[in-house]
């Protein structure tokens, strides 16, 4: 059995709004083990980038606990929980506005060097930038080049030598590659899993995109409205899809070969609904195409269907 | 798909448009010839900055006058050619014979005007049959029911709807004067996957009940192949590869750039713990290499490729611009 | 190494900045009005501008009186040149300050928001319902009139809309996804305001200040005009001018020259001032 890395239970993140409670994320609970990847899947809306940033404490959480280590962090001291950050990184989605653009890209690299005070010296933190950016493929010569000049892939590149600079054991890749095209995309996918098998990275990976969280991916959690809907290993996710949001979300996926050309398919009908003030019961029973009665009584626990398979659904 | 009339409603041959300023031209599209019948999807895929939307533009003849020029070839539609029309004629065109649906939903909308007054706008501004003011209003119902919004919503404002229910409310606004043809550029890519499957099976549906053209600009594949008949594959401003449907995903006689493309998409049915990505990036489309676009990302890169530009290799349809087919014009095999 | 460096910057930043054509022009003409506040005593001896000539009164430009002369017979070109001290320090000193204040207190209002911003956001509330001169009234009046005074009464007008212009600027700014990201490193607040938020958020800010230069320069005219200014005989550009208008139909003279070097040094400061936005900014490098 494999070291846990990160652990998270129950946890909740609420935002006040003027119209209520926003119930962002709402008592989830996963764990990681070292060196493995986590994918986050959900649509927008579903707390999945809030979860990211609750586990690294960017966001207050409203409750429940995170062990780094088996130690929780938020009893820690300011100056142990700084210790802690430099363990804990995060690659953004956004490789245009993620990066400040009155900085050179060493500059940018850098940063997490010296506000850490990681360094001794100029030199070393000269040094690492240097070996940092030649692990990520960004040529010394753009060392003095601003973000401004550089295309999607390397500044995403950008992103992810400066997360790594620090040389962290976790790592929250935000949607790293939706803003990118799909052939620069396969380039940072191959980067991060590359780096993953060298240096024994553990991702926690959030994103929209099916096949990529499939490609990426160990272990699967479907979240829906701030709730886990399913939790299950990549391949038996795919498989063998258990819960009604989890086989719509599979469906919907647009499959780039002759035999979907104008297929017709099961759909869901609504949209996501509002997160703020959550009524009791299933979150997807409004969409739901099997609602009952009895889903919109009381919450539903995750209840496991098959060893390591876990799904929130009274019709299993 | 409906067989009763298979005219060529759109012809593009050898169009070339260059974005000029003080300091650079940039040369976005580079003598791209297809045709699109009544009734037919096409899809045009490739990454930014592969020239899809200023094609598409050309099309609606909205190129930014200033700036773009259209240095050779010809957009016939209907037989016209929309690069020599006046602003007049065009803006006969556009809206009534053409429409276009952008990417952002949320950007579309004019947020200080109610839905249906943003949906009978077409009407009024291309009122040919006189159309009464009730008329009008009922036309407006019947659109947005087409496209699943309840009528009673019409005096909506766009900020009460949601993502989805804008782009459909976008999709109302494009279709409401029953356009020839309706241009897409990535009208899902800002939305989620159940949503754009709704939107996608929406737009299909109605373009096989009243007959439209669509021309989807997409960068995913799955899209593609989920909409359209035929296909053409941009890189940096020229149609690489084109055929039908089936030519493209099928078969292996392919423009490395589509072998790339396929290469890079994570697949959901086999298991392969690496993607094959394209090397390298887009060339500068202001300093674009001799001879094919392709060569300095190119795997099967011969010499002839970085000094001569491809011929087009052609069977039963399906085109290929790549040196491994052609040889000095000829069809090598 | 690191002094290279700093050099290298500076010798780009002169690089971009020269591609400017109006900006440089700008350069050029503030360089000769500073010039003309600093070396004034070897221009013309001060003693000129308050020797009262009974017999030249209101004379028009001449050989021995460039600008002519006021309703005492004193040379107005000396006037000019010495008022350049004035109307510069009071000009720059307001403007600057007024930054600095502006900057602190609008920067730690839009970054930090709730509490802090509601305090801080209130008092400006309070200081915006009074008119900028009578603020300045009540400064002068409650200190007494001198130049330190003075000066200190335009920059507390100012401050007000400096710190609405700074907040809001700041708060698109600290909502951008690398100040989040900065967070996410560790970086201290001070280090995310002065390194990430203020220079994002510089070009209207250096725009804004550069404008203001002028208005202060002309408010400080006002205060002079009502007697709780610069005191007679001192001369100031904008008192010069207060007091042609009593001679406007006599010698509009005495109004065109020191309205002109107004005009000239704020548009000086104005086309540096856009020169340096955009020379700063590395987006529109080359």
């Amino acid at each position: 059995m494999t070291e846990i890395l990160l652990e998270v239970k129950n946890l909740k993140k609420y935002f006040k709004t003027p119209s209520g409670m926003l119930h962002a994320v709402d008592d989830v609970s996963f764990s990681i083990p070292k060196g493995k990847t986590l994918g986050v899947v959900g649509e927008s809306g579903c707390g999945k980038s809030t979860l990211g940033r609750t586990a690294l404490q960017l966001y207050e959480p409203t409750g429940g606990e995170i062990l780094f280590h088996g130690q929780n962090i938020a009893n820690l001291s300011k100056k142990e929980f700084r210790q802690v950050r430099t363990k804990m990184q995060m690659i953004f989605q956004d490789p245009y506005s993620s990066l400040n653009g009155r900085m050179t890209v060493r500059q940018l690299i850098a940063e997490p060097l010296i506000v850490n005070k990681v360094c001794k010296n100029r030199k070393e933190i000269e040094e690492r930038v240097t070996k940092i950016m030649d692990t990520v493929g960004l040529a010394n010569r753009l060392s003095m080049a601003y973000p401004h000049e550089l295309d999607g892939g390397r500044r995403q590149r950008i992103g992810v030598a400066r997360a790594l600079v620090l040389e962290p054991e976790f790592v929250v890749c935000d949607e790293p590659v939706s803003a990118l095209d799909v052939s620069i995309q396969a380039q940072i996918l191959n980067l991060l899993m590359d780096l993953q098998d060298q240096m024994g990275f553990t991702y926690l990976f959030i994103t929209h995109d099916l096949s990529v969280v499939k490609h990426i991916s160990d272990e699967i959690m479907v979240m829906y409205l701030g709730k886990c809907v399913e939790y299950a290993s990549a391949s038996e996710m795919f498989k063998n899809p258990v819960h009604p949001y989890t086989k719509a979300l599979l469906g919907s996926i647009p499959i780039p070969s002759v035999e979907s050309c104008h297929k017709k398919r099961q759909l869901i009908q609504g949209e996501v609904t509002s997160p703020v003030n959550p009524k009791p019961g299933c979150r997807f029973a409004a969409r739901c195409p099997h609602a009952t009665e009895r889903c919109r009584q009381g919450d539903i626990p995750l209840r496991e269907i098959t060893p390591g398979h876990f799904a929130a659904c009274h019709l299993i | 798909m409906d067989e009763r009339i298979k005219d060529e409603i759109l012809k593009i041959e050898d169009l070339s448009i260059q974005y000029k300023t003080d300091l650079e031209t940039v040369y976005a599209v580079n003598g791209i010839s297809f045709s699109l019948k009544q009734g037919e999807t096409m899809g045009l895929v490739g990454e930014t900055g592969a020239g899809k939307t200023t094609t598409a533009l050309a099309v609606l003849g909205l190129l930014a006058e200033r700036t773009a020029k259209v240095t050779s070839g010809r957009v016939l539609f209907e037989g016209q050619d929309v690069c020599k029309m006046s602003e007049h004629e065009l803006q006969r065109l556009r809206g009534e014979k053409i429409s276009m649906i952008f990417q952002d939903p949320m950007t579309a909308l004019n947020p200080v005007l109610t839905v249906g007054e943003q949906i009978g706008e077409a009407l009024y501004l291309h009122n040919e049959q006189e159309l009464s003011k009730k008329e009008i209003d009922r036309k407006v119902e019947e659109t947005l029911e087409m496209v699943g919004i309840p009528r009673e919503r019409k005096s909506e404002y766009p900020y009460q709807f949601s993502g989805g229910m804008r782009q459909r409310v976008v999709i109302a606004i494009a279709l409401v004067c029953n356009p020839k043809l309706l241009i897409a550029d990535e009208p899902t890519t800002a939305l989620d996957v159940t949503i754009q499957a709704q939107i996608l099976t929406m737009i299909c549906d109605l373009q096989r009940k009243y007959g439209t053209s669509v021309i989807m600009i997409t960068h995913d594949l799955g899209v593609v192949a989920e909409t359209c008949d035929k296909v053409g594959i941009m890189y940096a401003g020229e149609i690489v590869e084109y055929g039908t449907l089936a030519d493209i995903f099928t078969g292996d006689c392919h423009h490395p750039y589509t072998e790339g493309l396929f290469g890079s998409i994570p697949s959901l049915t086999e298991d392969a713990r690496r993607l094959h990505p394209i090397e390298g990036l887009m060339p500068d489309p202001t300093e674009l290499p001799e001879g094919c676009k392709f060569a300095p990302r190119c795997t099967k890169c011969m010499e002839i490729c970085k000094t001569c530009q491809p011929g087009v290799w052609e069977k039963n349809g399906h085109q290929i611009q790549c040196h491994r087919f052609t040889e000095n014009g000829e069809v090598k095999r | 190494m690191n002094k290279s460096r700093k050099h290298a910057q500076l010798s780009e930043f002169w690089r971009r900045y020269k591609k400017n054509k109006t900006a440089v022009m700008g350069l050029i003409l503030l360089v000769i009005i500073v010039g003309m506040a600093l070396f004034a005593d070897l221009i013309v001896p001060y003693e000129k501008c308050i020797e009262q000539v009974g017999a030249d009164r209101l004379q028009g430009p001449s050989m021995a009186h460039f600008f002519g002369t006021d309703e005492f017979g004193r040379d107005l070109f000396a006037r000019v040149v010495h008022g350049s001290r004035y109307s510069l320090l009071i000009g720059l000193a307001t403007s600057l300050m007024a930054l600095a204040i502006g900057a602190v207190l609008g920067a730690s209002a839009g970054y930090f928001g709730g509490v802090v911003d509601n305090v801080i956001s209130r008092i400006i509330d309070v200081f915006m319902c009074v008119p900028p001169v009578l603020l300045s009234l009540a400064v002068v009046a409650a200190l007494g009139t001198n130049l330190r005074n003075l000066i200190i009464a335009i920059t507390v007008s100012c401050i007000p809309g400096n710190v609405r212009l700074i907040r809001s600027v700041v708060l698109t700014t600290a909502e951008q996804d690398y100040v989040e990201a900065a967070k996410s490193y560790g970086t201290s607040n001070a280090r995310i305001i002065f390194r990430y938020v203020l220079p994002n958020a510089m070009g209207p800010i250096i725009v804004n200040t550069t404008m203001s230069i002028s208005t202060m320069m002309l408010s400080a005219a006002g205060l002079s005009f009502i007697g709780m200014g610069i005191q007679p005989p001192s001369p100031e550009w904008g008192a010069l001018l207060s007091n042609a208008q009593t001679y406007l139909f006599v010698a509009p003279y005495m109004l065109l020259f020191p309205g002109i070097f107004i005009l000239l040094s704020s548009m000086a400061f104005n086309l540096v001032g856009d020169g340096l936005t955009d020379a700063l900014d590395p987006k529109l490098k080359d």
